[in-house]
């Protein structure tokens, strides 16, 4: 259960103000082709910039931290949260420090609200990988590491079955075999969002096909994703209209999350997508709920999962 | 614009590749940080790694790293600390001298390459890798570290000391340092320890 943290353990003590907390400037000398949607400053996002710990800065001091704590479950699973009264802060701003279960989720957290409009102030999230412990830094790299092993394996693999079917008779020109290696991973553009983040400088918001809008407290992380910007931003201002949540699903372990998470990215074999983070839902709703997913399930491909 | 809504893995190939040619090309020192920075960040994503190492970018990589600029050794670092964890651009990293390379990046004023320098060395570490990676210098380094008033380079060198040597290289290299030390001529207090 989220709940505010006591500064007990290390990790919540003083903070510092470091530069990778800073904006850069924006970089406005980019040649036309390589310009984003989006104006960007120029920046190397490594593992050891990302952290689940985010900052958001700029909250308006209006006591709206439980909505603001609202907008971030939206991203994912949020596993400690408190203020920040010792970081500087704006006049009339307040800084919270979020713990998200899982990085992927700071992450969409941090591309969807960093800038946004929040009840009147401006949002600035950044990572902040000093928060975490020895283990956390451990655990994010070793789950880094076995993210990309899983991709190299996934693409090997799919190396491995075209070259099968290619060795069949039934295949057709040369040529077609030729393209057939280029193309290597189709290209999820929901999982392109969540786990380059800030990878690509360009074009930030891919057009998705029409979907059907799911419930906010929907669990699926892709869904959430990319109907996230519309229902977020929607809410930004309006989130008295938002369920108060009461209660949490437990979460299947983080290996498995990992696993239905990530290991769509363009890997061709789909792994059933199940509910892989803890929400915040309330006891009312969680019948409708399994009722919307049995419906949604029956519908939905699943194909824009990250 | 070049967008992003193709699905054709193709088109991303060729902007990799105009990326490539313009940092190539380009005499402006300001396009080069800007395009490295952007395929160091295309590097994050396992999809791009084929692409990249067909363009050979992991080179590219390794060849900033003895530049002046610190911005192209950061992001230059910041790429191979993307691209070290997959197994093939580990091992172009490893036959190109990199743990040399990368090592004496660890004494760079620059946080952020550190960072990257000890994570490029985690990621380089196989068992033909091991004792040169595990070199005592390199430990000592790293114990330097795991004191440091930065919380990241606390954790990662701890990382580093826990899980990748032996409870007895450490403590050798922690010998090692306290006899430099007291090599000096001031004696540490018994109970230093």
């Amino acid at each position: 259960m989220a709940a505010p943290v006591s500064n007990s353990s290390g990790c919540w003590g003083v903070p510092e103000v470091y530069k990778h907390h800073e904006q850069r400037k924006v970089c406005i000398s980019r040649p036309k082709y390589r310009e984003g949607r989006n104006a960007k400053a120029v920046k190397v996002y490594t593992i050891n910039l990302e952290s689940r710990y985010l900052m958001v800065q700029g909250v308006p001091a209006i006591g709206v931290m439980t909505e603001l704590i609202q907008l971030c479950a939206l991203y994912g699973a949020v596993e400690e949260y408190r203020p920040l009264d010792e970081y500087p802060a704006e006049e009339f701003t307040e800084v919270y420090l979020v713990k998200f279960q899982k990085l992927t989720s700071a992450r969409a957290a941090k591309r969807r609200m960093d800038e946004k409009s929040f009840y009147g102030g401006v949002l600035h999230v950044c990572y902040v990988p000093e928060y975490e412990t020895v283990e956390d830094t451990r655990l994010k790299l070793q789950d880094r590491r076995r993210y990309i092993l899983r991709a190299v394996h996934n693409k090997a693999k799919e190396k491995e079955q075209k070259e099968t079917a290619e060795k069949e008779p039934t295949m057709s020109s040369s040529d077609t075999a030729t393209t057939s290696e280029r193309i290597v991973m189709r290209h999820d553009k929901a999982s392109d969002d969540d786990n380059t983040g800030e990878a690509s400088n360009v074009s930030k918001h891919p057009s998705f096909p029409p979907l059907p809008l799911p419930p906010r407290e929907y669990n699926y992380y892709g869904h959430k994703t990319q109907h996230g910007t519309v229902s977020t931003e929607d809410k930004m201002g309006t989130l008295h209209n938002a369920i108060i949540v009461t209660k949490q699903q437990p979460a299947p372990s983080s290996s498995s999350s990992q696993t239905s998470s990530d290991g769509h990215k363009g890997a061709k074999h789909r792994l059933t997508s199940k509910p892989s983070v803890v929400r915040f839902v309330p006891r009312s709703t969680n019948l409708e709920n399994r009722k919307r997913k049995m419906d949604e399930a029956a519908g939905h491909s699943l194909d824009r999962c990250y | 614009m070049w967008r992003k809504d193709s699905a054709e893995s193709s088109d991303r190939f060729e902007y990799l590749q105009t990326l490539v040619t313009e940092f190539q090309d380009t005499d402006s020192e300001e396009a080069k940080e800007q395009v490295l920075a952007n395929l160091a960040n295309f590097a994050y994503d396992p999809k791009n790694m084929d692409y990249l190492k067909e363009l050979q970018v992991t080179d590219l990589f390794l060849d900033m790293l003895t530049e002046e600029n610190e911005n192209f050794v950061e992001f230059g670092m910041g790429g191979l600390c993307n691209l070290s964890m997959d197994p093939e651009c580990r091992d172009i990293i490893l036959q190109s001298s990199g743990i040399s390379l990368v090592t004496n990046l660890l004494s760079s004023r620059r946080e952020e390459t550190v960072l990257s320098a000890i994570t490029i060395l985690m990621n380089l570490t196989k068992p033909s890798s091991r004792s040169e990676i595990t070199d005592p210098a390199i430990l000592q380094c790293m114990l330097r570290f795991s004191l440091s008033e930065s919380p990241r380079l606390r954790n990662l060198a701890a990382v580093f000391l826990q899980d990748y040597c032996t409870e007895e290289q450490v403590a050798q290299a922690e010998q090692q340092m306290k006899g430099q030390q007291t090599a000096v001529g001031i004696p540490l207090p018994e109970d230093s320890s």
